[in-house]
């Protein structure tokens, strides 16, 4: 249900309430706010397919949870005898509501107003150092931003009388939210400039496909600056932001699967870093054992397989919820649970260029392991990387440098964290599915098979002058791999030691949640944030 | 009723193509196998359905992202 629209139209007729009625006052007030830009105003917001702010919260929490906080905040207008007659209320609303019965700080522009853009009051609602961030910040609770806004305009410009220095009103407090408690947002509409800037500096974020769109500058600028004529829509509409660019990390069919989203999201975080992330009862048997998983990965070794089905028939019935699962394919990051509690996957594709890490995938893998590490989520790799991706085009997106980035965000995890060779795990990109500052953990199936390179073209690159020496080289080339093949064998590098466990796939599911279970403890000792380190590669 | 339009995952070449237009497919099945880094993958069926639209034929280069074939359900 919508709240009616009452008209906060500029008619000149006096407020509807008795001079000293301070209460009938406050009532006016309150209504002037939930009537926003008007009633035109909301209905343009309709017909663009989109939720007013208000009804955007509405969607989003537990049901009458929300508790609003700055409703006055806004421009009075008032008749020659100073009594008020109408409020044109701020273009931003905040306040605090819960979500699964757990408490969130949250706050949107209100695009019916001015565009949603920003309001020169006394004190920020929300935006860069805004009520709503310290509200998060001091109460460490998480922040959901539902954003619909391009930020400054220069109108203010005439009123302030002087042009405001980037960074008065800076991202320090949205810096420092990311080291404490979640951040969430949602782009709803069109955003740059501050807003959009606030979406990057969140742990999660989503956009609507087909009428959200995000840039750091729009078309008009664009054509200003470089004569190109480009519509929103092509210039930040999701194929770009998140398919492409991966600038935000899902897309959503509807505003209310964002919001679907953003719940989903936070059901798998603690409320900050001093907190442990919910465990939750579930009804999935934690001895399942799925007899597909013994098939599931084809022994010739050149035969891609379905890594999202393995994983699903792994954790939780059900519990899955993907990042970023359009940007970056060879690498799938998932939050899931196993046995109710959260864990962080990271699995290669192999259906995407043989599970190669390229950068678009190390970016990825590196964001989701640093979420996880923030917030105490223990990470289960599943591998099956052949190594960096190759050739010109990888190079020229600097493969080996976000590559090395991986290894290097890996080496410093110091979450609880199981690595399990599934099939392929070579070379640098192999590194970066392993914590040695945890107990170092791996566990293999029989399929595994591991080393600096592959035995076929190490072969080649290694016995180079004896291969082509050969009367017969490409005979020689397949006598010299068969030699070397049984060593590769996983069973012998268990017997050294040198993997800690080779499993049945059946028992894939009670081991990895029974490690899972064990570094509950570990991780109750270590809460709080983690310290900064270094400078990334 | 919806079409679901089936996009390779990769650059590469079609090897075979498995099932035909008219063809029932449940969600999972393998319509074609692409072969790309010497790896052979499949193009399973995001949806269940019927195969109304395969847009290659084996030997043929494909491009990441390219609609390869059709489903409707």
């Amino acid at each position: 249900m919508r709240d009616p629209i009452v008209s906060n139209a500029d008619d000149g007729t006096q407020a509807p309430f008795a001079d000293g009625d301070r209460l009938g006052e406050l009532a006016f007030r309150r209504e002037q706010a939930k009537a926003m830009g008007g009633s035109q105003a909301v209905e343009r917001q309709h017909k663009a397919n989109r939720l007013t702010i208000r009804e955007r919260i509405e969607a989003l929490v537990d049901q009458g949870s929300f508790r609003e906080i700055g409703t006055l905040a806004g421009t009075g207008r008032y008749d020659e005898n100073n009594r008020l007659v109408s409020v044109i209320p701020a273009p931003y609303v905040a306040g605090h509501a819960r979500i699964d019965n757990r408490p969130i700080a949250l706050g949107g522009e209100d695009f019916t107003v001015r565009g949603g853009t920003s309001f020169g009051s006394q004190r920020r609602k929300g935006g860069q150092g805004g009520f709503v961030e310290d509200l998060a910040f001091h109460y460490r609770i998480p922040l959901v931003n539902l954003i619909d806004g391009a930020g400054g305009s220069v109108t203010s410009l005439k009123r302030r009388g002087h042009s405001v220095f980037p960074g008065v009103d800076g991202f320090e407090r949205s810096v420092e939210l990311l080291g404490r408690v979640p951040v969430a947002s949602a782009v709803l509409g069109t955003a740059a400039g501050g807003p959009a800037g606030r979406a990057i500096l969140s742990h999660f974020s989503v956009m609507v496909r087909g009428s959200s769109q995000i840039f750091a500058a729009g078309p008009p600028v664009v054509e200003r600056s470089l004569g190109q004529r480009i519509d929103k829509e092509q210039l930040g509409g999701a194929g770009v932001a998140v398919d492409t660019a991966g600038t935000i990390h899902n897309a959503a069919d509807s505003e209310e699967d964002a919001f679907a989203q953003i719940r989903r999201f936070l059901s798998f975080m603690p409320s900050n870093v001093w907190e442990l992330p919910p465990v939750v009862s579930s009804d999935d048997p934690l001895d399942r054992c799925e007899e597909r998983l013994a098939s599931i990965v084809p022994e010739k070794r050149t035969q891609a397989y379905n890594m999202q089905r393995l994983v699903r028939m792994v954790v939780d019935k059900d519990s899955e919820f993907e990042i970023r699962p359009t940007f970056g394919k060879a690498v799938i990051t998932m939050l899931a649970r196993l046995n109710g509690r959260p864990v962080g996957v990271v699995a290669n594709n192999p259906m995407v260029y043989g599970g190669a890490m390229d950068a678009d995938a190390a970016r990825k893998q590196i964001h989701f392991m640093e979420l996880c590490d923030t917030f105490h989520i223990p990470l289960v790799f599943f591998v099956d990387v052949p190594g960096f991706m190759v050739g010109r085009k990888a190079e020229v997106e600097g493969v080996l440098r976000e590559g090395m980035r991986a290894v290097y965000a890996a080496g410093n995890l110091s979450v609880p964290t199981v690595t399990l060779v599934i099939r392929k795990c070579y070379g640098m990109a192999g590194m970066a599915t392993c914590n040695k500052n945890d107990i170092d953990l791996k566990l293999a199936w029989p399929s595994a098979e591991w080393g600096s390179l592959p035995v076929e073209g190490g072969v080649a690159a290694a016995f180079r002058r004896e291969i082509s020496a050969a009367e017969d080289p490409a005979a020689k080339e397949r006598e010299l791999e068969a030699e070397l093949r049984p060593y590769a064998s996983p069973f012998r590098t268990a017997e050294a030691f040198a993997v800690e466990e080779i499993i049945d796939p059946r028992e894939t599911r009670p081991v990895l949640s029974e490690f899972i279970e064990l570094a509950e403890g570990r991780l109750r000792t270590t809460l709080g944030p983690r310290p900064r380190v270094g400078v990334q590669p | 009723m919806a079409t679901t339009e089936v996009a390779s995952e990769v650059t590469g070449s079609v090897w075979k193509v498995e099932l035909e237009e008219g063809d029932h497919v449940d969600e999972g099945s393998v319509i074609m196998i692409l072969e790309s880094m010497k790896m052979e993958i499949p193009v399973e069926a995001p949806v269940a359905g019927k195969l109304v639209d395969v847009r290659v034929s084996p030997g043929e280069s494909v491009e990441e992202d390219q609609v390869v074939c059709v489903i409707q359900s």
